[in-house]
């Protein structure tokens, strides 16, 4: 009798995870990928359409472009990211006067609604009425179509997202350079360095984990792109910012294609997958 | 002792969850539920007409209105797919119910004891067809409308020489470019003839590009069967004088929905909106400011009436009612002339059914509230959907072209036109 608790014990243990796991991952994913194979709009019954969504995936053109704007998105993004957290986190790293409150002031947007922040920047983007606008009209400069020019509309985003972010990130940065044994910096003082030697050849080098880190959580973050198109431009103009996670949720919710918005969404997370592990590679050799 | 308080209190616990679960605690089994739009004024008169019904039935309605979410549509879906759905429901937009009809969940009313003859009394044959689904049975009952016409500021009219809005595609194009202003003398216009959401969301199509197309066309459909048929002179006319508005800046491409409101600001002397505007703007309006309202601009060379877009919503009965036959009793009760009048004195929007205009019922309805006039007049000339299960595809594949032609202007009218109908064609092959 002792020897069977013994037995059922750990399985009773674990079995909330297991229950948790199996309900909300693996049947979500297992469901998703037999959607695939399927056309569905919720309230008519399921039909088998074999490859179909898969044979339509490559030749919607919309998605190509969602996954290119994604792309374009990140390229932006990410180095613009990591060069503006850098270089706050280098000067909130300084003897500074109010170091705590700047180090909160820009930590204060990311904990700020992503739809709240959104908002506040369609209106500084706004063509007639926006600040930056008014701004250039006072300076003499022509106004932008910072969300209506095709051309211009992605970049827009991507600096707002990057000053959404920007705190996590040199809150990451911080951590980094304070690990960054400062007798170096006393050896290099002592040889000379100016500073920008010393922030090329000791910061960096050794923070290069933490870049790392940071490159992948952005790469991440930047693939789940939603909120910000969503709300500032429905995905316009002419598709400029219609992210590949807006294509999905389109297909899916507004549309009803419930197998076709799993089949995007499977060869989406590949992509990601994909590319986390290339990043992942790289920071093993480097490390 | 312990153990038996214990007992009791959850015994309670129980027995009062299981009696609030109950949706029809009031009334016993016996009860029709209806949802209806979730506005005040229609809730206010949903609650008047069920328990106007209740007083004398023995069978009652239970009102609520359709619960809260992103938009009605969202709900009802939820509660298709949830078997939550009401027994009726009064706020159908007419392009679901294809889709909900073709999976089954709907009962066809046509089906029902009365119902043909009662509708041919209430609608003319053109409404009853529009409304007949594709299997040929008819499940929605044309309820209200708010037809889509143009709100003009009669002080600028006036002042540009002009006695009503421009009705002709080349009178409106010419009133643009008198009006069009640098007030502040910056470099950019801040004064625009008109205004039209400029984002590609479907359904924003329904505010310009759709009730222009049916004005030129005289009601023509975009779809019929599985064919897209709006590759015609009057889609291609539609884009092509919008695409001139949007070139020569008389319509602005910045999003002005998000600041004062442009209209009664005089920024703007026009816009294509529908008879909920009159209660936003005699609560908003400066003083001094007159509006009124005239059909939509037609291409210079039309004739025949000036038809738009209705927005109607429509009635249906989920076939998981328990009393389709009772329900359409009570139904038939609120969709007669008395049931029509109170509908429209309470809630102001127009009753779907023959020359209401001229019926001397509404008479004291329209001299009391002079604004709807125009849109009872309208009312004989409007047009909902067509019959179709992908609609909203439809109309966010002419959404794609229209942003591309209209307002980029990186495509030709006519190549855009022509690349929407065979993105259509294509979704119909699907």
């Amino acid at each position: 009798m002792m020897k069977n608790k013994r037995k059922i014990l750990p399985y009773l243990l674990v079995s909330p995870y297991i229950i948790h796991f199996m309900l909300f991952v693996a049947f979500p994913v297992i469901f998703s990928i037999v959607l695939t194979f399927h056309k569905w709009n919720i309230i008519a019954p399921m039909e088998f359409t074999g490859f179909a969504n898969y044979i339509r995936l490559f030749k919607d053109k919309t998605f190509l472009q969602s996954i290119l704007n994604t792309l374009l998105f990140l390229i932006i993004h990410i180095p613009l990211q990591i060069v503006v957290a850098l270089f706050l986190a280098e000067i909130l790293n300084q003897k500074l006067k109010f170091k705590g409150f700047f180090r909160a002031a820009f930590f204060l947007p990311v904990i700020v609604s992503g739809v709240v922040v959104t908002i506040l920047w369609q209106q500084l983007y706004g063509f007639d009425t926006g600040l930056l606008n008014r701004l250039l009209i006072k300076v003499g400069l022509a106004k932008i179509g910072w969300l209506t020019d095709p051309n211009i509309a992605m970049t827009s985003i991507a600096v707002m997202a990057t000053w959404k972010n920007v705190g996590l990130y040199i809150v990451l940065f911080l951590v980094g350079l304070q690990t960054v044994p400062p007798h170096y910096y006393e050896a290099a003082d002592l040889e000379g360095a100016s500073k920008m030697q010393k922030f090329f050849k000791i910061t960096l080098p050794m923070i290069n984990p933490t870049i790392f880190m940071v490159v992948i959580l952005s790469t991440i973050g930047g693939f789940s792109l939603f909120i910000e198109p969503y709300v500032m431009t429905g995905g316009g103009p002419l598709n400029s910012t219609i992210s590949a996670v807006l294509y999905i949720y389109k297909q899916g919710f507004f549309y009803y294609h419930m197998g076709y918005s799993a089949t995007l969404g499977l060869f989406f997370a590949l992509i990601i997958l994909t590319v986390v592990f290339v990043q992942k590679k790289f920071v093993e050799r480097d490390t | 002792m312990r153990k038996l308080l214990i007992k009791i209190f959850l015994l309670i616990v129980i027995t009062v969850t299981l009696f609030s679960c109950s949706e029809n605690n009031n009334y016993g089994n016996r009860v029709i539920s209806y949802w209806s739009s979730n506005n005040s004024y229609e809730i206010n008169y949903a609650r008047f007409i069920t328990n106007k019904w209740n007083e004398k039935n023995e069978i009652k309605v239970k009102s609520q209105p359709v619960p809260e979410g992103q938009s009605s549509e969202e709900v009802i879906l939820a509660a298709v797919v949830g078997e939550t759905t009401p027994d009726i429901y009064s706020n159908m937009w007419q392009g679901d119910v294809e889709a909900y009809a073709q999976a089954g969940i709907l009962v066809p009313l046509d089906t029902l004891k009365g119902f043909m003859e009662f509708l041919y009394e209430r609608c003319d044959s053109s409404v009853i067809e529009e409304i007949r689904s594709l299997d040929g049975h008819i499940y929605q009952i044309p309820w209200k409308i708010n037809p889509i016409m143009q709100i003009y500021n009669e002080g600028i009219i006036n002042e540009l020489g002009l006695e009503n809005a421009p009705a002709t595609y080349s009178k409106f194009t010419e009133a643009s470019q008198k009006f069009q202003k640098d007030s502040d003398g910056d470099g950019y216009v801040d004064k625009w003839f008109g205004y039209a959401e400029v984002q590609v969301t479907w359904w924003q199509r329904f505010f310009d590009f759709y009730p222009l197309y049916l004005a030129a066309s005289g009601g023509a459909s975009l779809v019929k069967g599985d064919k897209a048929v709006f590759n015609n002179k009057y889609a291609v006319d539609v884009f092509k004088f919008l695409r001139n508005l949007y070139a020569e800046n008389y319509f602005s491409k910045e999003r002005l929905s998000a600041r004062q409101d442009p209209f009664l600001s005089s920024d703007i002397a026009t816009r294509f909106t529908g008879p909920w505007e009159i209660s936003h703007a005699e609560n908003f309006k400066p003083d001094g400011f007159e509006y009124d309202f005239s059909p939509m601009p037609v291409p210079d060379n039309h004739s025949g009436p000036i038809y738009t877009y209705g927005d109607p919503k429509n009635i249906v009965i989920f076939k998981t009612c328990k009393y389709p036959e009772t329900a359409w009793e009570f139904l038939k009760d609120i969709l007669d002339d008395q049931g029509d009048l109170l509908l429209i004195e309470m809630t102001n929007q127009i009753p779907r059914r023959k020359n209401i205009f001229e019926n001397p019922l509404y008479k004291n309805y329209f001299e009391n509230n002079p604004k709807m006039r125009a849109f009872a007049k309208q009312a004989d000339f409007v047009k909902g959907t067509d019959a179709s299960p992908v609609l909203k595809e439809v109309f966010d594949l002419i959404s794609q072209e229209y942003e591309a032609c209209v307002v980029y202007g990186v495509k030709t009218p006519e190549q855009a036109v022509q690349d929407a109908s065979d993105a259509v064609d294509l979704l119909f092959l699907k």
